[in-house]
């Protein structure tokens, strides 16, 4: 009776991992772009679709270096890192663009978190790169002042 | 039009990838300067990095990354021989890949 019940169970569980493979195969194909998050909306919009009401908190543990000053807001380089462990994934958000989020990073455990990018910035503000790892959110902001942005930016 | 260059270097601590991408990146929000007309929309959404086949970084994007975008990327020290490729998607559905075998002397 218990190794039926066993067999029962085991044959159930495979059908489980079965189907979480097929969700996480799911997740991990192109349906992954998401208009949603890449959308035309306020900072705030985009942050509350992209991470729900989860509090974020700010962090020392991640190092980002963007200029102070960029003369040409629609190249301005980016640079993050972090010595933490399990960040699955890393966003870049530009509080004052029309597109406010920039680019959002998966990074599996052969990576590691080193990041280098150019950005477009439409104004003076800040940027904000937020960091997944294991169920918590991390954040670090620098403001930068763009001194030629506006049109053909952002 | 499009391109991709892609280099590698090896140090004892990682492998960095540099990656250079020939596209216009256009948002959908600038005019032409002469016509006046809006430039549409061209940018790419997802760019996908593999080690020997195997996804290790994936990037959404849009419009926020400057025209030509330039990546850096550093993976946990790969061997020499191993195979790194690039390849991205943009909103008109084109595609391009490069592929890339890391060894000592890839700083070419």
């Amino acid at each position: 009776m218990r190794s039926f019940q066993r067999r029962i169970f085991l044959r159930k569980s495979t059908r489980l991992a079965v189907a979480a493979s097929a969700i996480f195969a799911a997740r991990a194909g192109h349906a992954a772009w998401n208009a949603e998050h890449f959308a035309g909306a306020p900072a705030d919009d985009i942050l509350a679709r992209l991470f729900g009401r989860q509090p974020i908190l700010e962090t020392g543990q991640i190092s980002l270096s963007v200029p102070e000053i960029a003369e040409d807001g629609a190249v301005v380089p980016i640079t993050i890192g972090s010595e933490l462990e399990n960040i699955e994934r890393v966003y870049i958000l530009v509080e004052k663009n029309p597109t406010p989020l920039a680019a959002e990073f998966e990074i599996s455990s052969a990576a590691m978190v080193f990041i280098t990018a150019r950005i477009k910035m439409a104004e003076s503000c800040n940027v904000w790169v937020i960091a997944r790892q294991d169920n918590q959110l991390l954040m670090v902001k620098k403001w930068v002042n763009v001194t030629h942005g506006g049109c053909g930016t952002g | 039009m499009s391109g991709m260059k892609i280099r590698s270097q090896q140090t004892a601590s990682y492998t960095e990838i540099r990656l250079l991408i020939t596209h216009p990146m256009e948002n959908g929000r600038n005019r032409d300067p002469v016509t006046g007309d809006l430039i549409p929309a061209h940018f790419i959404e997802e760019l996908t990095l593999k080690l020997n086949d195997v996804t290790v970084i994936r990037v959404n994007m849009a419009g926020s990354i400057a025209k030509n975008p330039f990546f850096t990327f550093r993976l946990k020290p790969v061997r020499n021989g191993d195979k790194i490729s690039a390849n991205w998607i943009d909103n008109r559905r084109q595609t391009d890949s490069v592929d890339h075998i890391v060894s000592e002397t890839t700083e070419r």
